[in-house]
């Protein structure tokens, strides 16, 4: 088996006396989609805003490609190769899609002018490689669709050279047929075979559907994982209700 | 394939929706009835050799200040000091030019007593942009502090140095130094030598009328096409929209929120340096109470312009049409004696509301009513 492009071992996050993450072990893989799954406070998106360069661990450590790796800021994670699409997305709605898709990284040319002509092409081509063929670039986000959106973002992280494709949530503030199309366009990163997918989601069917490994937070803690096939469905439940047996929960709740 | 379906869901436009989309397309319908209007009230004497030259004066007055004012709010701040700034960098400039440079070092020139100001007035936007991102406090608050601060400092420094809050009869230097007459001398002159060649800016005695615009003209041209340049076709320019839209989005793409708006404030703070220098040279005098009220005019421009107050979305040509509609009602009590001038700010705040609802609606528009 391959090595892990992203290893995370013992990662401990503390805001003040809170700690958010109390000891998260990861690996993903380039060509798997890796499910993060867990409740509501669980640390999934304080885990990847750690492996985004926004907080600095408080201890525990990250591997790119087997070697030691700290992030001082978001710069950092992406020059190694983390791109992240955050639940938000980041995304400017009165800017164009060209503006959001370079945003930071702006394509210059002498004099530090933009090569807007140049810049409106590649964001174009980039979208359609993955699934949308958005023919007006130069229309602000505010008029895309919420699926529509998740492609930008993701398309921007791929072309700008993310090998970690991180997606917080990226299924959750969409309606069905959206949904659909997210998963269609996660099938097609990860067909691409080079690029790893952290996948956060609540959603058992869409990490069944999309899944190859899965790792469970509960309370900060790991307290599950494993791939799609060696995860029952009894146990996947258990797992997303933080560890608690379903038949507890059954007594619990006759108990009102 | 589903997603290919999406795209078609965006309606295309035709270029006249385009045009209608733009930001800057209310300012303009406005600015044009104005001018009109104002022409056949003032039976043309508002456009007339004199007449263009004075509406020209405030009208560049009003778009050096309201183009910072306009960028600053497209990167979501306001700065309410825009005036107290005009009076603390007159006071400066012309005390400098009266009493000496500070710490003893012996008479200023114009280009030194303009550097010296300029250098405060930089320090200290840096200084209100510095506040408002540390603080994370609303800039309103912060530079309406600073609004009270420097109207203050400009007057006790007036009396403590000057022992009056006026300084008049400094000499002309104009005349002298080119330097001063870049900033207060007269530009354009080829205009108004051809307008005479061609038969007409005579006087009374039939010579020529007026010799040429003043210098402002030539720096708010000079302020507004970069502000142009930079807004529409840089980087720099990108991340000013992106800090005033979504900031946290911004950031997380790596733009550098701060020092963005550290800059603004820098670049308002310039402006108003910039009004007081042309002010100062034009007319040999200055006064602690000169730029009172400006920060609010030059707000009020921003946004009839099409600026959003929110932040994200503004133009400069907007503003540029906001700044000459504003002038010349401003300026229209001089050409048409027999209306109160008190009706300007009942124009200017009619406007003013038209103009929020107007850009509130512009927002919806791009934003497919988010
Ligand atoms: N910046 C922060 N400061 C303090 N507590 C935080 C911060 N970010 C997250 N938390 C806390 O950490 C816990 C995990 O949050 P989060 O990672 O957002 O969970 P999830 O994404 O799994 O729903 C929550 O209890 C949250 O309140
Ligand atoms: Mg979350």
């Amino acid at each position: 088996m391959a090595d892990p492009y992203l290893r995370v071992e013992g990662l401990v996050k503390r805001f003040g006396p809170f700690t958010a993450l109390g000891g998260v072990d990861l690996e993903v893989f380039p060509g798997e989609v890796h499910c993060l799954l867990g409740d509501n406070g669980a640390g999934k998106s304080t885990l990847i805003k750690t492996l985004a360069g926004v907080h600095e661990p408080t201890d525990g450590k990250i591997y790119i490609e087997g070697k030691p790796v700290e992030f001082r800021s978001p710069r950092d994670a992406s020059d190694a190769g983390i791109g992240t699409v955050y639940q938000d997305l980041a995304i400017n709605q009165l800017l164009s899609v060209t503006r959001n898709f370079f945003m930071g990284r702006e394509l210059k040319g002498p004099l530090g002018t933009l090569r807007m002509d140049e810049m409106n092409m590649i964001a174009h081509d980039e979208m359609l490689k993955i699934g949308i063929d958005f023919s007006d670039p130069t229309q602000a986000v505010g008029t895309m669709s919420g699926g529509q959106r998740q492609t930008l973002a993701i398309a921007r992280a791929i072309y700008f050279g993310a090998k970690v494709l991180i997606l917080d949530e990226p299924t959750s503030a969409l309606g069905q047929k959206q949904q659909m199309g997210v998963l269609k366009t996660i099938k097609k990163v990860r067909a691409r075979g080079d690029i790893a997918i952290i996948f956060i989601t609540h959603n058992e069917i869409h990490s069944r559907l999309v899944g190859d490994r899965f790792t469970f937070l509960a309370l900060g803690q790991t307290i599950g994982a494993g791939t799609n096939a060696e995860i029952g469905d009894e146990e996947m439940r258990r797992l997303m209700s933080g560890g608690a047996e379903m038949g507890d929960l059954e007594q619990e709740l006759a108990a009102i | 394939m589903a997603n290919t379906n999406e795209a078609g869901r965006l309606k295309q436009e035709t270029a006249i929706e385009k045009i209608i989309r733009r930001p800057e397309i209310g300012s303009f319908v406005v600015m044009l009835v104005i001018i009109v209007a104002l022409a056949i009230a003032s039976e043309g004497k508002s456009f007339n050799a004199l007449g263009l030259k004075n509406n020209v004066a405030i009208i560049a007055q009003y778009g050096i200040i309201a183009t910072g004012a306009a960028v600053l709010m497209i990167a979501g701040e306001f700065d309410l000091s825009i005036g107290s700034m005009i009076g603390f960098a007159g006071m400066a400039m012309s005390m400098m030019l009266k009493w000496g440079l500070p710490f003893g070092m012996g008479e200023a020139t114009p280009v030194t007593a303009f550097a010296v100001t300029l250098a405060m007035t930089l320090a200290l936007g840096w200084l209100i942009g510095t506040v408002v991102v540390r603080s994370g406090l609303s800039s309103f608050i912060v530079t309406l502090a600073f609004l009270f601060l420097l109207r203050g400092v400009t007057e006790v420094s007036f009396r403590l140095i000057n022992k009056s809050t006026q300084i008049s009869g400094l000499p002309d230097y104009k005349e002298e130094s080119w330097f001063a007459n870049l900033l207060g001398g007269d530009v354009f002159g080829w205009f108004y030598d051809l307008w005479f060649m061609l038969g007409g800016n005579l006087n009374r005695r039939g010579e020529q009328w007026v010799e040429g615009f003043d210098a402002r003209f030539l720096w708010w041209l000079v302020i507004a096409g970069i502000a142009y340049f930079v807004l529409s076709r840089t980087q720099i320019g990108n991340w000013i929209y992106a800090t005033g839209d979504n900031k946290e989005a911004a950031r997380a793409n790596g733009v550098p929120v701060n020092r963005v708006k550290i800059g603004l404030f820098m670049f308002t703070a310039f402006c108003a340096t910039m009004f007081a220098a042309c002010q100062v040279f034009d007319t040999n005098t200055s006064d602690a109470a000169k730029g009172n009220l400006m920060e609010l005019f030059a707000i009020a421009i921003a946004v009839v312009g099409g600026t959003l107050m929110t932040g994200g979305f503004g133009s400069v040509i907007g503003v540029v049409f906001g700044a000459i509609t504003v002038g010349l009602v401003a300026n229209a009590v001089f050409f048409i004696p027999a209306i109160d001038g008190a009706w300007f700010r009942v124009f200017l705040g009619g406007i003013l509301l038209a103009a929020v609802f107007a850009n509130e609606r512009i927002r919806k528009r791009i934003t497919g009513g988010i």
